[in-house]
């Protein structure tokens, strides 16, 4: 099994008003794991996703789909976006359609399977979201939370190697952001999905992510699994970014109040454990 | 017009197959405006009025306030056909003398406006029925059965579908723009009026820059091309709105025949 099912190499973007928004980025997506792509507002998030999946072609360098270059021919892009699905930030600029089943469909009828092929995967998008009681309801009467699970089996429908979401707990209250993200954590473990997810929620990445890449300006400046980023506080904060609370919890009680701990931790439960370790110390 | 929308949903009519519904309203429909007659119209007023809230299910005080909806307009075109203007005051019903003329209204005058004003009536009361008791998404899948060109069905869908992202937006600017008093007074109204329309076009160009990434993200082509969740009808059930309908014109020909057209 390849490390990489999605590698950027040395990517460059420019848009047409002269807004350089990748500026030489390297990166690479591990097959079955969930990356997060962690940068504040403007630092390329948005343009590196949509140049994922071959919306926007690059000005220099190459984006490599299992080890080969993307094909940006009509054909190419086809079965690139049947692999590479991405999921949106603002879901009504994603759902056209006005009944939520005919919107779930419409990638997978884009990939002229038999009405009873589309109409099973739909189906099974529908349970793996655990929407299957909105399926008659009208898209413009559901809730925000609600639509953006909707967007997500739309994605889902087209059975994807490689899911994208573009800051998927933006705009959702503490209960949906946790159930959004348990919900693609079950999703990466039953169907061996690679998830990327953009996002500026810094508290989410050291509960839900295997690995993490920090973005700044264009370029990558910060690469590791959660632990390791977040044990380079400065460099973290140098990009308008900071740790996770409880990192940053630790961190003032090991440099300002004297605390000897023999570990990082950056969630509760990390917390919990360097903190009993602590104390067994001290008895 | 979102309060439709939603009684739509939850009519107990929104299970019968939307052709059966739609055939239904079209048909009465058409005898009403080829009867033009009275008693036709009211019986079509009352059946479509009968389906909506008894079988339907929405409520009678929804059905007379959007009855009421055309009636302003409906009144002021009636007024307009019933009084006349003529020299001979003998073919008035009642009249005045002004500026060396008789204006007044005939009995001619009375009977074609009863007849327009009726028969708008009932053509109403056919759109409403299929309004609250048929959702959009069905009437699309319907059309698109009746070979209606694809091109308008996937407008119709669009617009339908972002009407209400659109007044949201515009809705939610005005409540930004009230909080900061401007809507005071007539002036800043205009003015707030002019930003908001403004920002509100920009916001629709982006959203459709937005909608067709994603749409070409999910291997967008051309068409819109959707599984839709087929009905499942059979002929007989066409049976009762036909007979209906062919009970209507019978009358209509009786009537015909037996008052001259008067009713």
């Amino acid at each position: 099994m390849m490390e990489h099912i999605l590698e950027v190499r040395d990517l460059y973007y420019t848009y047409s008003d002269g807004t350089q928004a990748l500026k030489g980025l390297t990166l690479g997506i591990k097959q079955g794991k969930t990356t997060a792509v962690l940068g504040g507002n403007g630092a390329g998030k948005s343009t590196l996703f949509l140049s994922l999946n071959g919306i926007y072609k690059p000005t220099a360098g190459e984006v490599l789909f299992k080890g080969l270059p993307l094909d940006y021919s009509r054909r190419g892009l086809k079965d690139l976006r049947k692999s590479v699905g991405i999921v949106f930030q603002d879901p009504d600029s994603q759902l056209f359609s006005a009944s939520v089943y005919q919107d779930i469909s419409f990638g997978a009828v884009n990939l002229k399977l038999t009405k009873e092929e589309v109409r099973r995967r739909v189906n099974m998008a529908m349970e793996q979201t655990d929407i299957t009681h909105l399926k008659d309801k009208p898209t413009h009467c559901l809730s925000f939370g609600q639509k953006k699970r909707v967007a997500i089996a739309g994605v889902l429908a087209m059975e994807p190697e490689v899911l994208v979401l573009d800051e998927p707990t933006a705009g959702l209250d503490p209960m949906g952001i946790s159930e959004i993200m348990k919900l693609l954590r079950k999703l990466q473990a039953q169907l061996g999905l690679s998830v990327v997810i953009a996002t500026h929620d810094i508290d989410i990445i050291p509960l839900y992510c295997d690995y993490t890449y920090v973005m700044d300006q264009g370029k990558i400046v910060l690469e590791g699994n959660p632990k390791e980023v977040f044990s380079q506080p400065d460099d973290i904060r140098n990009v308008n970014l900071r740790l996770p609370r409880i990192g940053h919890l630790m961190e003032i009680l090991k440099d300002k109040d004297g605390f000897v701990f023999n570990d990082t931790a950056n969630t509760i439960s990390e917390a919990r454990r360097v903190l009993k370790a602590w104390k067994i110390n001290q008895e | 017009m979102i309060n439709i929308d939603k009684y739509a949903y939850s009519s107990k009519l929104k299970q019968t197959a939307p052709l059966k519904k739609l055939t239904f309203a079209m048909l009465a429909l058409g005898v009403g405006l080829w009867a033009d007659s009275v008693p036709v119209s009211v019986l079509v007023l009352l059946i479509m009025g009968y389906c909506t809230i008894y079988k339907g299910g929405t409520p009678i005080s929804l059905f007379i306030k959007l009855m009421l909806v055309p009636i302003s307009f409906l009144i002021i075109g009636v007024l307009t056909i019933a009084i006349n203007a003529s020299g001979n005051k003998d073919i008035f019903l009642f009249s005045i003398a002004a500026w060396g003329t008789h204006i007044g209204v005939s009995q001619l005058g009375m009977q074609q406006a009863a007849h327009l004003f009726f028969k708008a009536m009932g053509a109403v009361s056919c759109l409403y029925f299929l309004a609250l008791s048929t959702p959009m998404v069905d009437l699309l899948a319907v059309l698109r059965k009746l070979k209606v060109p694809k091109l308008m069905l996937e407008l119709m869908g669009l617009i339908y579908r972002f009407i209400f992202v659109l007044l949201e937006t515009a809705d939610t600017i005005h409540t930004a723009q009230s909080s900061r008093l401007g809507y005071l007074n007539l002036t800043s109204g205009y003015c707030s009026l002019v930003a908001l329309t403004s920002t509100l076009f920009i916001r629709a160009y982006k959203r459709s820059d937005e909608l067709y990434t994603a749409l070409e993200a999910r291997g967008y082509d051309g068409e819109l091309n959707v599984l839709e969740e087929p009905y499942k009808t059979h002929w007989t059930e066409y049976i009762a709105p036909v007979m209906i309908n062919l009970a209507l014109v019978g009358l209509a020909l009786l009537l015909k025949q037996y008052t001259g057209g008067v009713l």
